[in-house]
This record gives C-alpha cells, structure tokens and sequence, in this order.
C-alpha cells in the first residue's frame, strides 16, 4: 500500500498512523509492550510500514533495530503489504510427506508468486510454516485463520475460488 | 583453591572461569564471542572443554571453578570438538584473510592457527555482502561469525543502541537501525564495535589496505581532544612518520571506549596545512624567518616595551589544548621574567565560574569524584551538558547506568540526545538554573529530604541557608524557569529521595553572566542533600578541553601560581620567589583575558603572547575582537595550524602537537597522564615550554626548561597538590590530584567524609538575574551555543582530518518546528542569523531539538561561526562571556534540498 491509497478500512495510511499513536500511547510505560504494539500495527496495516516502525521506536524508547529484529524475527510481522488472505502452507515433517510440496508448487502454479510474494490483485499472500500442531490431518494449509485438512494438489483450485468468491460476494454487499 | 587443567594444579579464587584461569596460566582456549567487556554469551561454543563428571562438553567462557575440580582442553576429542566449531564457522560466509587488515590480530586466526585448521572442510558460502557506507567503517558480512560482541558493544559498552541482530535462523545477520546502510544510520561511528569485533567483519576504513596490526609500532599516550581524557593507543608507521590507526586501551578512564574524534579524527598531526617555520609578518605579509630572527624580534619587543611602559603591558594566554609542561612554562615566563601576573587561557570562556564558584564553596575548584563512579550512583543529574557530543564517553557512562537501573534526571533548555536516555527530561528556560534549582532546594527543605547531620556537621552557615530559601517556593521557581511545579515538585522528591546523587553539569551552567551563581548554586544543593565526599556522588564539572584542568593546575590563571597558590599571598610569593631563583614577582592580581582584549583598545595592553588559543574566533563578538586585537603593537601567536588569529599575529611560531612532544595532560576529574612522543614534528616546529627557555635566555633569565619532564619538575618543585606526580608514577596509569608526595596514591574523591578544602562548606545567596540580553521584537530568538560531536571547537584538528567533515561539512543553525513553521523554513533551507553584533548565513536544520523561541549552532566553522553574533557580556566574578544566551533574528534567504530527519537519536539531521 503506497501513500494515500486506501486500504481495505478505509482510513488512509496518515489516518492509521494516528490510530497508531494513541494505540502506543496506551502501552507506554508497560513492559514488553513492543509485541503487543507490533501485533496492533500488523493488524491495523496489514503489515508493518516503516513510518510505523520509526513511530514505535521513538514514542516506546526502543532502539530502531530492536523493533526491528522483533519484526523480522517472528513470522507474524511482515515487512511488506499482504493479500486480504494469507496462505501459509505446512512444511513440517508430517506435511511434507503427504506432499505438502505439491500442494505448494500447485499454489505457485495457481497464483503466479513465489513465496513471500503478493499476488497483484492484492488477494493473497503464499508464505510456509513449521507445523502448525495439526499433524493428524496433514498436509494443512491455513488461510487466515481457516484451516484446510487433507488437502490434495488438485483441491488447491476450489479452495481459492472459495475465497475469490467470498470477495466477490462482499463486494456485492458493499455495492 | 586449586583446579586441575590437563593434569596440572592451578590456583583459582571464587568467581573465576575455567577460561580466566586457562588464560591466566597461558593454557590456549579458542574463545569468540566471550570478551571481558561484553560478558559471558557462551553462544559460539568454540572454547568447549571436558570436565571430570560432568555430561557432554561445557563452554569454558561461563563455567565457574569449583575445588578439585578436573578440566581437560587438549585431549583429542576435545580438541575434535572446538575442531568442529571452529570449522563450522568457517563455513559460514567467506573466511580468507589475504587481504584482511586483521590478519595477525583475529581472534578467528588464532582459534585456525591454535586448531590447526587450514581451511573449511566444509564449503564456503560467500556473498559479497560489504557495507562500505559509513565514513569510517566497513562491515563485511562474509567475515562476521555472529559473536554478538558488536551488538553487545554498541548496546550495552557505549550505549549508542545501533547495532543489532535481524532476521532468523541461517539469515541471522547484524544490522544497523531498521536494517540500513551504516551510513545512513544512527551510527555515530565511536568504532567501539570496531575495538570489539574478533575477526575481520567490522574493520576502519582509513586504515584499509595500509597495514595490519603487527607491522606497526604502538604508542600509548592520551587523547588530544574533550576533557575526558581518553587512554589511546597510536600505531605508528615509524617509516612513514604518521599514525595509521588508533585504538582505545582497555584502562580507565575510558576502558577501551572512545567517540569519532578520538578514534578517527587523528590525520590532523601529518597535514600540509601544519605551522612549520616561524613567520615573522612585513609589509602585511607572514614570511618565512629562521627561529633566531624570530625569537630576537619578539623579545627585543617585550624588552623595549616594557622597559618604556611597565610589565603590565604584556599579557600571555596558555591554553586548555597544551600540555602541563607547556601552560607552566608560559606562566613561568609571564611571572618570573617579565613580572607581571596577566597570563590566563580559554578556561575563562568556560570553566571559570567553577574554579571561582566550587573554590568559593568547597576550597577547591575541581570535578570531586571520578568518571567511573557514575556507574554507583543511584541518581545522576544532568544540567546544562550535551554531554552524547561534547563528552562522548562520560556519556557512556551515564547511559550505561540509566540502563543499569539508575534514575537519569536531563534538564536542559534543548531536547538534547542525552535525553532520550533519561527518566526524567525537565525543559527550563535559558539562563534560569538559579531559581529553578533554588525551588528545588526550597521543596527539599520543605519535606524534610535534606541530610541534616551532613548540614549541621560539614557546613558554615545551615540555618542561614534554610532561611534564605524560603524566599524561593517552587510556585515562583516554576513561574520564571517554565517547569510546571509538579515536575518540579517531581525532581526535587527524586532528589531528596535518592541515596546517591551526582550532579553532572557542563558549560549551559557556566556560560552566563550568572555563571558563578549558577555553580554556586549546585554547591548549595549538593550540600543539603549531603551527596558530597562519597563514593558514586559530588559536583561534577565536565571540563571541555584536553587540559583545561591542567591549564588551570598550571596556574596559566591571573590569581595563582601552578597548584593553586596564590599570587596574592606574600607566603607562597616568597616561596616561588626562592624556588625559581628570581625576585620582584608581582603581587596585583592580572588581567583576566577579557580584559586584556579590552584594555588592548586603550593601548594598555600592548603585546599579547597567545599560544593555542585561536581568541578571534572564540571569543564572542567577533567584530570587537578583531578590533581589539588590531589595536595591539604586538601579537605573537604559537600554534600548529594557521587560523583567524594568526592572521593578525606580527609572528607566528609553529608549536609541535600532542604526539610529538612527551607531556601531561590533566582531564576533567584531575587524572594527570601521560602523553608520549610518537612521530617526528613537521618543518622545524618546537614545543612551547623550548620557546619560552629561548625567551627567557634572551631576557636574561635561565628559565630551566631542558626537557617537558625537566620542566615538569621545575613545577613540581614548587607544587603542593601534584607535588608528588612523576613521569615514572604515571607511565601505564593516571594519578588524580591531590598527590602531595610521591608515597601518595592519589585522590579519586575530594573533599572525603564531608571535609572540605576549606575546612567547612560555605552556602551561597543566589539570587535570579536575567541574561544580559533578552529577545524582543526586533531580535525575537534566543541563540544558544555549544559543540557538535563531529567537530571540535574552532575545527583546526577535526576539519583537517579526513572524514569528519564528509559527515559534518557546514555549520547548521538549529530552529524548532514551530518557528520554522511559521518562517517557512525547513532543513536545508539557507536563513541569515543577526544579531546586533554581526550576521552570519547558514543552512537550517528543523528540529525538536530547540525548544520554540531557542535556536542553535556552533562556532567550529569559521565561515559561519556563532562568535560573529554572541555577546561580549560577562559574568562577573570570572569574567567568562555569556556564549548560551544572546538575541537574534533570522530572515530565510533561499530555498534549499530538503533534508529530512530520520530517526530521533542523532547529532544530525
């Protein structure tokens, strides 16, 4: 998201940055507010800019690269501007001998991106996880916060449709 | 008790590691990410040892010792496993030290070397990646093993919070701020990652490609710039006769640490531009003249002039930028041969309203505790000291402590960078530290957080005081210095509370015509909180120049002798009389330097013998001073660089500079050390304490300067305080006045358990004045003055070394967001500063730094310099001017690239 543009609530990025603010404000001086914080931005952004970030830094008194270095070390935090649904494909050990690497080929296939990267309608986002904790009903992927089980490599065009769809719909009732 | 290492008894005492004692006794361990500043990380593994009933292997960085204890660091499997560790490290990045600066001192090297590893079995992983961004550093990523001692260096040693680690897992990098280039950050480039860093990832760019480590030759010697006094190490190229690098020593003061200037700023000694022969100026131009044509000109001068018009028309200026030696030979030479008391220095525009105030109050005019003590106190009080530019590394300290737990109280007209570090950042008017403090004291008192038995004990006049300040309530203290009575309310309760406090103040207190008040004032307050002749408190002064203590030690001052003694006193006058062989010393009090520029214009001052002092650029009121300074018959100037005064100078004599000469300097908290000779001088330049030998010789006297340490013992003859400081006491370590003989140790804190100098402490009346000159309608801004870190005072050394003035390259006049809004002003634009004594022209740089009505800059560039607009009114007891506060106005000329500030803890934009 560029400056000026909207974004999907309507605020503008001038107007997310004075959320922002007060949003700090009312963490400040508690300790460990950083992730907290983080979590807001990411939230209110669909990423975290890096206005943001200078903001965080200077109204919570943390050095620039520990904000930073929280951001990039958890996956949670992305540095650029997502899709409205993030697709995270398990790669962990059960997964990935039901094939979740078909599954993920299939996803490039699908959206034309790689990894990290956004499809350009702004839709979705393909990122990879370590296990999710649903080893049972691998391979997984998750959606948002939806979780897909038993995926099959040919089931990959439905579920995106599904939420294609859904936009769709939405869109109908905005309109 | 008693370890075994590989089936050997060593001694160990509580609290040792297995690695301290292996190190101790010369037992090898490959070791990275462990040093003795950064702390125990046990991240990197490679100093694994086997230990006698313990599981696997233990690291031995953070292994405690234990009685009996069984260690084994060479048996094969071991030595397999440090093998292992080591190998792959080097697999990570690109490990080839071909052409690496640190080849011969990385400790990477040493573990290869030590292990026998020729190259990674594993394979290498190069990718390029350097950062050559920063004017003074270069990261080269394929180097780095991830140690961390960078990042602990930059967060936890100097505290300047630049460093740290991004990312995950195999991606795991350093990286500065938000991950940008070096240069682009808020790096301030102390090099302390540099100093730290085992391998060769992060190296100094200037002395890339000239030299490894061992090819040179290392002089220790102290640092030529602030008053901290900084313990240096020069590597000298003796083929080349110039320093290519310099490291910091790991000994107090500064335990390794130094800023930009120390580090890097070092060039200066080897310019082109150095003074290299005497110049004697006809038909208004400098020429080259040989040392006896020079010398027999300035003292036929003094010797016709005097003689027609008394010894008074000669005055001599030392220098807070001389050595000891040096100071003491110009004061020698002005008492003893031309018998008159007018030598002063630079200390009188800054410092002199200590000396005068702290001597007033406590019997003697010096910082009472040490740099290093800052790290035991519970409250530290910063007012009126940008300390993060001007002292670099005492600021260190004091973010290390705020860091560590203790309470950090800034109070400051200006948000300046320490203030982000502190708990409490107080905003007070220009020029209101007497009241504001005296409201403090008044609501101390009030509750009852004063140290009565302290009071009562170790002071002259407690109930006096306590009477007096009830005319301050924190309601008026508020209502003149702008801080709401709840924050004062806030501080004074911190204050009272606290059971340490040291208060840190620097020139915005002395730099008014309050000055002296001011300082007394800060007496006033430490004294009813009793936090004076304690270990982790007292007044501490940060003094601005290398050795403008020293200078003042030295009695380069128109009241005392070296050490103090009065010129006055017909006891001490005798004694210095009888010491240096010569009778008739004056017995008036001399001209203090204002006063001889003014008299100067009555022809009362004729011949002025300036030595380090660049006076036309410094003292305020450009336009006057030059006047001043034209109207003298006769100016001598000794100095290394040419400069706005020298222009106006009848001779100049090229001085040597601080590695070219053996002296002492004396830093800000009365540490006398020990400067060495480290490289040959350029042109025939000569060390001042020779010139005023060849002086006195041709006026008759033998003032017995052979040599600086002949010199310095012809003062220590005489000396009390530093009496019993020798060359040979102070060769690896400092020793702190006093040190009356050469039995005693030294004094790290005066005035010990509450007894003063002066027998009891004397509470002052301070009473508010306003400065000199307010804002008004025609001159509606206030202009402060000060430093920036990357400068140094009139930029003769730092603007003649290479890189400080890529980062730095013009001075910038400081306007806050609010006045800029109005003026339509933003940084870079160019805006004309007046005030009624002159007009500069310079960029501007928007900041929150200058609080609405304030603006800011410095007088390092002589093209731009504050000096042309700061006034010439001065405090009156000491004279120094009132360089914080003057009026101006300020007209936009044109437009400028818009610069915009990035981040919030930096000293640029």
């Amino acid at each position: 998201m560029s400056k000026g543009e909207k974004c999907s609530c309507g605020d503008d990025e001038k107007g997310l940055l004075e959320r922002l603010e007060e949003i700090i404000v009312s963490f400040k001086n508690k300790p460990g507010a950083l992730i907290p914080v983080l979590q807001a931005t990411q939230s209110l952004f669909g990423y975290v800019p890096q206005e943001a970030i200078l903001k965080i830094s200077e109204m919570l008194n943390e050095p620039l690269h520990k904000v930073h270095g929280v951001i990039t070390f958890y996956s949670f935090f992305s540095l650029k501007p997502r899709g409205k649904y993030l697709i995270r494909v398990c790669l962990g050990t059960a997964c990935y001998v039901q094939g979740a690497n078909e599954i993920l080929t299939a996803l490039k296939q699908q959206l034309s991106i790689e990894i990290g990267e956004t499809t350009t309608d702004k839709l979705f986002t393909l990122d990879v996880g370590r296990c999710f904790g649903a080893c049972g009903l691998a391979p997984i992927i998750m959606v948002n916060d939806d979780v897909h089980q038993f995926v099959k490599p040919s089931g990959v065009k439905k579920i995106l449709g599904a939420y294609k769809k859904h936009k769709a719909v939405n869109q109908e009732e905005e309109t | 008790m008693q370890i075994n290492i590989n089936n050997k008894s060593f001694s160990a005492q509580e609290g040792e590691t297995v690695l301290d004692v292996a190190k101790r006794n010369g037992i090898y361990i490959p070791t990275l990410c462990y040093h003795v500043k950064t702390g125990q990380a046990a991240k990197c593994r490679a100093c694994v040892v086997a230990v006698e009933g313990m599981r696997g292997y233990q690291t031995a960085c953070n292994l405690s010792v234990r009685e009996g204890m069984n260690i084994n660091t060479e048996g094969k499997e071991v030595k397999e496993a440090q093998r292992m560790v080591v190998d792959l490290m080097l697999s990570s990045g690109y490990h080839n030290c071909l052409a690496c600066d640190r080849s011969g001192s990385c400790e990477l090297q040493d573990a290869c070397y030590h292990l026998g590893i020729e190259k990674t079995t594993f394979s290498d992983h190069p990718t390029g990646r350097k950062d050559e961004s920063s004017e003074f550093i270069v990261i080269d990523y394929d180097k780095c093993i991830k140690c961390g001692r960078c990042v602990a260096a930059c967060n936890h040693s100097v505290v300047n919070e630049v460093l740290g680690f991004g990312f995950r897992g195999l991606e795991t990098t350093i990286m500065c701020d938000d991950d940008i280039p070096m240069g682009d950050s808020t790096c301030v480039q102390c090099g302390e990652c540099v100093q730290l860093c085992p391998t060769g990832a992060l190296t100094d760019k200037k002395s890339r490609g000239k030299g490894r480590f061992l090819e040179f030759e290392k002089v220790d010697t102290t640092c030529p710039y602030c008053g901290v006094g900084c313990q240096l190490t020069l590597h000298v190229d003796r083929a080349k006769n110039k320093v290519v690098r310099v490291t910091g020593r790991e000994v107090w003061p500064n335990n390794g640490m130094l800023c930009v200037k120390g580090r890097y700023g070092f060039e200066f000694h080897d310019s082109p531009k150095r003074l290299q022969y005497p110049m004697i100026k006809k038909n208004g131009k400098h020429e080259r003249a040989t040392w006896d044509e020079a010398l027999d000109l300035i003292a036929e001068k003094i010797k016709t002039t005097v003689a027609k018009h008394g010894p008074d028309v000669f005055s001599a200026l030392g220098s807070g930028r001389i050595t000891n030696e040096n100071n003491y030979a110009v004061q020698k030479f002005t008492r003893a041969v031309i018998k008159t008391n007018n030598v002063d220095h630079c200390a009188r525009t800054c410092h002199a309203p200590t000396v005068a105030g702290l001597a007033h109050a406590f019997g003697s005019g010096a910082a009472t505790n040490s740099i290093d003590e800052i790290l035991e106190t519970d409250l530290i009080f910063v007012i009126g000291s940008n300390m993060t530019e001007a002292h670099p590394v005492a600021s260190y300290y004091v973010k290390r402590a705020a860091q560590n737990g203790s309470k950090l109280i800034v109070c400051d007209p200006r948000r300046v960078d320490i203030a982000h570090w502190s708990d409490l950042y107080v905003p007070l008017r220009v020029g209101t530290d007497v009241p504001f403090l005296n409201g403090l004291m008044n609501e101390i008192l009030k509750n009852g957080w004063q140290d009565e038995e302290f009071m009562k004990n170790n002071t002259e006049n407690p109930e006096d005081i306590k009477k007096w300040i009830q005319d301050y309530p924190v309601e008026k203290a508020s209502e003149i210095s702008g801080v709401p009575v709840e924050q004062m309310k806030q501080v004074a309760k911190m204050l009272g509370e606290a059971k340490k406090v040291s208060v840190i103040y620097c020139l915005g207190i002395t730099e008014h015509t309050t000055g002296t008040d001011n300082v007394k004032t800060i007496a006033n307050l430490q004294m009813i909180l009793g936090h004076l002749g304690k270990r982790g408190c007292g007044v501490n002064p940060l003094r601005g120049q290398n050795n403008v203590q020293g200078a003042c030690d030295m009695g380069a001052l128109p009241n005392v002798f070296h050490n103090y003694q009065s010129c006055m006193d017909e006891k001490a006058i005798l004694k210095i009389e009888k010491d240096w062989g010569v009778t008739g010393l004056s017995r008036t009090e001399g001209y203090k330097l204002p006063t001889m520029l003014h008299k100067a214009t009555q022809g009362e001052t004729k011949i002025l013998f300036c030595v380090g002092d660049n006076t036309v650029q410094t003292e305020p009121n450009t336009a006057k001073t030059i006047k001043e300074v034209e109207s003298l018959e006769f100016l001598v100037v000794v100095d290394i660089f040419p400069n706005m005064t020298t222009e106006y100078a009848d001779v100049i004599l090229p001085d040597v500079c601080f590695n070219e000469d053996d002296g002492t300097y004396s830093n800000l908290d009365r540490r006398v050390q020990f400067l060495r000779k480290a490289v040959d001088h350029p042109g025939e330049a000569k060390p001042t304490w020779w010139i005023m030998q060849e002086l006195g010789k041709r006026l008759g006297v033998d003032l017995k300067f052979t040599s600086a340490n002949a010199t310095w013992e012809d003062m220590r003859r005489s000396g009390t305080i530093m009496g019993g400081i020798t060359y040979e006491r102070i060769q690896h370590l400092g020793l702190q006045w006093p040190c009356p003989t050469v039995q005693h140790p030294g004094t790290p804190i005066l005035h010990m358990n509450g007894k003063f100098t002066r027998g009891k402490g004397l509470f002052s009346h301070t009473n508010y004045r306003t400065q000199a000159e307010l804002p008004d309608k025609d001159y509606p801004f206030i202009l402060s003055t000060g430093r920036r870190l990357w400068h140094y005072h009139t930029g003769t050394q730092t603007r003649n070394s290479v890189g400080l003035e890529n980062i730095f390259p013009e001075e910038l006049l400081e306007i806050s967001p609010v006045d800029a809004k109005k003026m339509k002003v933003k940084t870079g634009d160019m805006v004309k500063a007046t005030s009624r004594r002159g007009t500069i022209t310079l960029k501007a740089w928007v900041t929150d730094r200058s609080p609405e009505g304030v603006t800011w800059c410095a007088f390092h560039f002589r093209e731009a310099h504050a000096n042309v607009l700061t006034i010439d009114a001065y405090d009156d007891v000491t004279e120094t001017p009132e360089y914080k506060a003057c009026a101006i106005k300020i007209e936009k000329v044109r437009e400028g690239v818009e610069v915009v500030n990035r981040g919030f803890r930096q000293a640029r934009p």
